[in-house]
């Protein structure tokens, strides 16, 4: 089940998600939750294996903008970083990063299980 | 919301992201109404449809459909719509600068800030902005489009703080006759007139560097960097009106304050303006004034003066002099009489010269009140030697134009008389030349009738004004006085005393006694002499003294019998 004890287990920087929450765990926590159903990581994949750098970019650039306002650090640091590299459209080998996002998706998705 | 209205405001949260749409939309929900749209072409449907209504938008960039660069492009182009102030998300640096550029207000970063410091930035962004409206919907006059006064004023000061040594002029213009130009062509005629004169002065302003401002209905005010010759401007502003006015002859007066003082307050500055223009009502072509500080401070002595006399009547600064007119037909002079002069002495001004105090009184009137007093000071004077000395010095006081028209003077006079146990012609009554040349039938009526009860008459200030040959005749007169300008300017001037024996011979044809005044010195007093002047007035015997000084004259004439 998500807790702020889960993910604080995770890594995430509840203090500070808590805070833009208005110190509301119960919306912290569905808010979490929602970005969890609607995770944009499979479609990040898709653009990525098909090269199309531009909606690649478009999509990492907003889940960057959901991890860091959740404060989800784990995620938020290789989102941000694979963001960055998409915004130059350079062409490097995305692979270890998505791997290190999938990881932590699953990791934050056990937690709330 | 701290402002002072309850007004709950409503605030759009555009962004694609459902998680960051909610968050944001909770911050600011505690404070506001929120509306949400998912992307810029939902967005720009919300803003349409609460365009009066909606007070901030806080707009993500990056979004599908329509991104927010694009929205902003929008909505800074939508005359009705770039009211509303744009707050942008982002996470970027470089994007800030850019929605910036974009007509954004102002930026929030990703991720967010604390509720607090997102609160209070879209609170002072909606401030701003209202305010904004605000001025805009106020600063300028609706009519002419220039700025309306208490903006101008502010303006104005803003402007001195910048350029503190830049001399300015302050500039008055008013329509003339405005009120008929109206009434004459309706009112749609006048309100284009306004706006002409509006046109004009813009232009100069935005030439000159200067700010204008319509401050009254037919009246604006202007400041601009000083003008070293303003006939010029004024020339070509109007014969520019002239062409826009066409064929109307209207035309406009201006006052003109020049490098006015920034030691005062700047509507103090316009006042003087004002003013300056007030000197030209009702003129018929387009003129201009110029402020005159040296004019303006006598002005202002003169209403301090007026103001005060009553004061000073009751409080006694008042005081009659008197000086002696000697009689010098014989081998001695003898003490004849004398003549009432008043003295102001001001409890801080001092002596205040009687050619200030009295030309003015004279002008409005109060001269009146002066007179009275001095008539009742010189009859209780007579009287009080009259039992002291067991004589009689007859003293003359002044009767001033307005007097004369006075229906109650000759009752006045007699209770005066009656006060003091006097007869008629124990008090000379001194009537300027030039009264008698204004109304002359009322005058001599008047004078006809005190004469025919016993008062005698002197003509004061003979030769000064244009009493003319034939009236001279009809004069019911005792004595001439003659202007002290011919005893002053005879010695040198031959023409002058040509006129002194030429004055003597009327008096000798009127058959009435000639007194000259203002006689200084023995060689005037030996040349009127031998001319044949009867009575002699003057610094040559004495100045005008107070009543006490006076009797030590009369003492030395009783010694000398």
């Amino acid at each position: 089940m998500l807790t702020i004890e889960t993910l604080q287990q995770f890594g995430a920087d509840t203090e500070d998600g808590l805070k833009r929450c208005m110190n509301l765990e119960d919306f912290y926590l569905e808010l979490v939750q929602t970005a969890l159903d609607d995770t944009p990581v499979t479609e990040l994949e898709k653009a990525i294996s098909a090269q199309d750098l531009d909606s690649a970019f478009e999509t990492a650039h907003a889940f960057k903008g959901v991890c860091g306002n959740l404060a989800l650090t784990p995620l938020y640091i290789p989102v941000s970083e694979i963001t960055e590299l998409l915004r130059s459209r350079t062409q490097t080998d995305y692979q270890p990063l998505m791997t290190e996002i999938k990881l932590q998706m699953q990791k934050l998705r056990a937690l709330a299980e | 919301m701290q402002t002072e209205n309850k007004i709950h405001r409503k605030v759009l949260v555009v962004d694609d992201e459902i998680v960051n749409r909610r968050l944001l939309g909770f911050i600011v929900s505690r404070d506001y109404d929120v509306l949400y749209a998912e992307n810029g072409i939902q967005a720009l449907e919300e803003i349409k449809s609460h365009a009066d209504t909606l007070s901030l938008i806080l707009l993500d960039l990056l979004m599908p459909e329509m991104d927010g660069y694009e929205l902003l492009d929008i909505l800074t182009h939508d005359e009705e719509l770039r009211r509303i102030p744009v707050i942008v998300l982002t996470s970027e640096k470089s994007a800030e600068v850019q929605a910036l550029q974009h007509g954004a207000v102002d930026f929030i970063p990703k991720p967010y800030d604390l509720p607090e410091v997102i609160l209070a930035r879209v609170q002072r962004s909606i401030q701003l902005a209202e305010d904004n409206i605000l001025i805009h919907e106020n600063e300028r006059d609706t009519l002419t489009g220039l700025y309306t006064k208490g903006f101008f004023f502010q303006y104005a000061r803003q402007h001195d703080k910048y350029y503190p040594d830049i001399p300015m002029d302050a500039v008055t213009i008013n329509i003339n006759r405005f009120h008929l130009v109206n009434e004459l062509h309706g009112r749609a005629y006048g309100d284009n007139i306004l706006q002409s004169v509006a046109a004009l002065i813009q232009e100069f302003a935005k030439n000159t560097g200067g700010l204008a401002c319509r401050c009254d209905s037919d009246q604006f005010d202007f400041y601009l960097p000083h003008v070293e010759n303003p006939a010029a401007v004024i020339q070509e502003f109007s014969e520019k009106f002239r062409k826009m006015t066409n064929p109307t002859k209207i035309t406009v007066r201006i006052g003109i304050y020049q490098n006015a003082d920034s030691g005062i307050e700047i509507e103090e500055r316009f006042d003087r303006a004002n003013i300056a223009c007030s000197h030209l009502r009702n003129s018929y072509q387009t003129a201009f004034a110029l402020y005159d500080t040296q004019l303006h401070e006598k002005e202002l002595y003169h209403e301090k003066l007026i103001t005060e006399m009553d004061k000073a009547l009751s409080e006694k600064q008042f005081q009659v002099y008197y000086q002696p007119k000697y009689d010098i037909t014989g081998n001695t002079p003898v003490l004849t009489s004398a003549e009432a002069l008043i003295r102001w002495i001001h409890p801080q001004d001092g002596m205040i010269s009687p050619g200030v105090f009295i030309s003015l009184f004279e002008r409005n009137g109060l001269i009146q009140k002066l007179d009275r007093f001095v008539w009742k000071e010189a009859a209780a004077q007579i009287r009080l030697w009259k039992e002291k000395y067991q004589k009689t010095i007859p003293v003359s006081v002044n009767v001033s134009r307005i007097d004369i028209y006075d229906p109650m003077l000759k009752q006045e006079l007699d209770e005066i008389l009656e006060n003091n146990q006097l007869t008629a012609s124990e008090l000379l009554l001194e009537i300027t030349e030039s009264a008698y040349t204004e109304n002359s039938r009322q005058i001599i009526e008047t004078v006809s009738r005190l004469r025919e009860s016993g008062f005698r008459i002197e003509m004061d200030d003979f030769g000064s004004g244009y009493s003319s040959l034939n009236m001279l005749t009809a004069l019911p007169i005792d004595a001439l006085k003659l202007d002290m300008q011919f005893v002053r300017r005879m010695t040198e001037d031959s023409k002058a005393f040509k006129m002194v024996e030429l004055i003597l011979d009327i008096a000798k044809f009127l058959n009435v006694p000639v007194v000259a005044e203002g006689v200084e010195t023995e060689e005037q007093y030996q040349l009127l002499k031998k001319a044949g002047c009867e009575i002699i007035q003057g610094y040559y015997f004495s100045r005008p003294v107070p009543a006490e000084e006076f009797e030590k004259l009369i003492q030395k004439e009783e010694s000398t019998c």
